[in-house]
Parts: structure tokens; C-alpha cells; sequence
């Protein structure tokens, strides 16, 4: 049975679904700008790409898209009254392969943990500037027992000290606003070899 | 004036695709790591071209596209189209096929190292 469209019921499915809509719009944006990292979305932890988390990607996308299809597509939308067993068949196929795969994975620490060490920076980028705020950044030493770092400035103002707190160079007086890209680095202190770098945008 | 249902139906359809686009867009240029996706690894580390991970590929895109264009025929209906039960069978074993080369593999790996 519909439900009575009221003033109230409208002005709330209005503005939930505005705060949804910014919500979704806001996780595809860092998705695009990489701010969340989709690189080792279907990866196994030794790197490896995985084909039981393909498939499961893509069943969980066809069917999330034909299920929302079918609730939107009739007048009034609404929800199916069965779900067919195939389609319920189909899932615990793609799921319980992925939990196979990933139980043989995880059988031998190999298949764990063979990537080589790394460091990572986060943020990977920043924006500030000429006098503004400082930008507090974290280095993940991943796979190396110490995971202390050295912080540096590879190129552009400012300073950084050795927790990673980045402090902008101060706006010159009656000058022009100084701009441009700052570049920091983090050098593991285990393996000098391994770095990664973060960058600033002074706007 | 748009009504709430179609402001709603148009922004999550909207939304799947762009994360469909995004997602694909990604797998093509590589920011998604695919290396070794069609590859296993010998009992001593080595990639090699793996034919059941190819074929549990080809399943898959032929079952989820099929699904999807059915889907899209028969959406006024309000119901999902069923599975064949023979698609499902070959399905899972093309699952089988897989998951026991993955195991070989794994098996063939421990004997090398000498555990049981």
C-alpha cells in the first residue's frame, strides 16, 4: 500500500536523500582524486591480482545494478516479493569461492606476506599556504620491523621536522603571495632505499 | 517539477554507473593493480598462464552480461529473471576448475618445502 505523500514525508525524503546524495558524491570524489586507494581493490596481500575477488566484483555489481533496476523500473517502484533461488545460488557460489581462495591464500605465509617493504605518506597531497596553516602528515613503514623514518624537504618553502609536521614558509610582506609545490620525502632509517614523497600545493 | 521518486531513481542509477565507469576506467589503465591475473605460481614462485582462471573468467562475464541483459528486457515486470539451473552448474564447476588449481598449486608448493 503507498504511503500518504505528506509536506512532512516529502521535506524528509528530500532531505535524506540530499545527504545521501552528498555522502555518495563525496566518497566518489576522493575515489577519483585517489584519496581513497582502489589500487589493491581486487589484490592478493603478496600483490597478486585475484580472480575470485574479479568475480566477485563483478556479481556484486550486476546484481546490486539488477536488483535496483527492478524496484525503480515498475509504477509504483517497489520492492520484488521473491528473490529467485538462482540468484541467491549465484551469490553463495561467487562468496564462498572468494573464501576458498582467500583460506588458500592465507595457508602458507608466502601467500601472505611477499610483497617487498614500503613506505607510504599520508596525505599524499596537501594544500596550504604562504603563512596559513600547518599540514601534519603520517609515514607508514610497511614490512620492516623498525619503522622510524627521516622527514625532508626535497623541493619548495617550508620546513618539516621529524614528526612530519610541515610548516609553510611565512607570506613575505607587501610582496606578491608566494605559490607553488612543495615536496616532502620520508627515507626509511632501516633502509635508506626506501622513501616515498607528499605534496604540498601552496595556493 | 521532478518528483522525489524519480530525483532518487535517477541519482542512484547515476551513481552505480559512475562507479562502474570509475572502476573500469581504472582496471584499463592499470591504477588498479590486474598484475598476474590471469597468471598462477609455480610450486617454486614462477608465473605461469593459467587455463582455469582464464575459463572462471570467461563464465563469469558470459553469466554476469547475460544476467544484466535479461534484467534489463524484463525490468517493467519487477522481478529478477532466474538462474538456469544448468548455467549454475556450469558455473560452479568452472569454480571447481579454479579453486582445485589454486589447491594443486598450494599442495605442490608445501611438498616442495616439505611440509604435510
Amino acid at each position: 500500500m503507498p504511503i500518504a505523500s505528506t509536506p512532512l514525508t516529502l521535506a524528509a525524503g528530500w532531505v535524506a536523500l540530499g545527504f545521501l546524495a552528498l555522502l555518495g558524491i563525496a566518497v566518489l570524489w576522493y575515489i577519483f582524486t585517489e584519496r581513497i586507494d582502489l589500487r589493491f581493490l581486487i589484490s592478493e596481500p603478496n600483490g597478486d591480482a585475484s580472480m575470485a575477488r574479479f568475480q566477485l566484483l563483478i556479481f556484486t555489481f550486476v546484481i546490486a545494478a539488477s536488483l535496483f533496476l527492478i524496484i525503480a523500473a515498475p509504477n509504483p517502484p517497489r520492492f520484488p516479493d521473491q528473490i529467485p533461488q538462482g540468484v541467491l545460488i549465484l551469490l553463495g557460489v561467487s562468496s564462498s569461492s572468494y573464501l576458498v581462495s582467500k583460506g588458500i591464500q592465507f595457508s602458507r605465509d608466502e601467500g601472505v606476506e611477499s610483497r617487498a617493504p614500503e613506505v607510504k605518506i599520508a596525505p599524499a597531497m596537501a594544500q596550504t599556504s604562504a603563512g596559513g596553516s600547518p599540514v601534519q602528515f603520517k609515514a607508514d613503514v610497511l614490512r620492516l620491523a623498525n619503522t622510524a623514518v627521516i622527514w625532508n624537504i626535497r623541493s619548495g618553502p617550508g620546513t618539516v621536522d621529524q614528526n612530519g609536521f610541515y610548516t609553510p614558509p611565512e607570506s613575505p610582506a607587501g610582496g606578491p603571495v608566494l605559490t607553488g609545490t612543495v615536496v616532502i620525502e620520508a627515507v626509511s632509517k632501516a633502509d635508506p632505499a626506501l622513501s616515498d614523497l607528499a605534496t604540498i600545493t601552496l595556493i | 517539477m521532478i518528483q522525489l521518486r524519480e530525483a532518487a531513481a535517477y541519482f542512484v542509477l547515476s551513481y552505480i554507473a559512475a562507479l562502474a565507469v570509475i572502476v573500469i576506467v581504472k582496471l584499463l589503465t592499470r591504477r588498479i593493480n590486474t598484475h598476474a591475473l590471469l597468471y598462477g605460481r609455480t610450486a617454486e614462485g614462477k608465473l605461469y598462464f593459467s587455463p582455469e582462471r582464464v575459463q572462471l573468467l570467461l563464465f563469469t562475464l558470459w553469466t554476469a552480461l547475460t544476467f544484466f541483459m535479461q534484467t534489463i528486457q524484463n525490468r517493467r515486470s519487477g522481478k529478477l529473471p532466474d538462474i538456469p539451473d544448468m548455467t549454475l552448474g556450469l558455473l560452479a564447476g568452472s569454480h571447481m576448475v579454479y579453486l582445485c588449481g589454486k589447491g594443486m598449486a598450494m599442495i605442490r608448493w608445501k611438498s616442495n618445502k616439505g611440509e604435510k
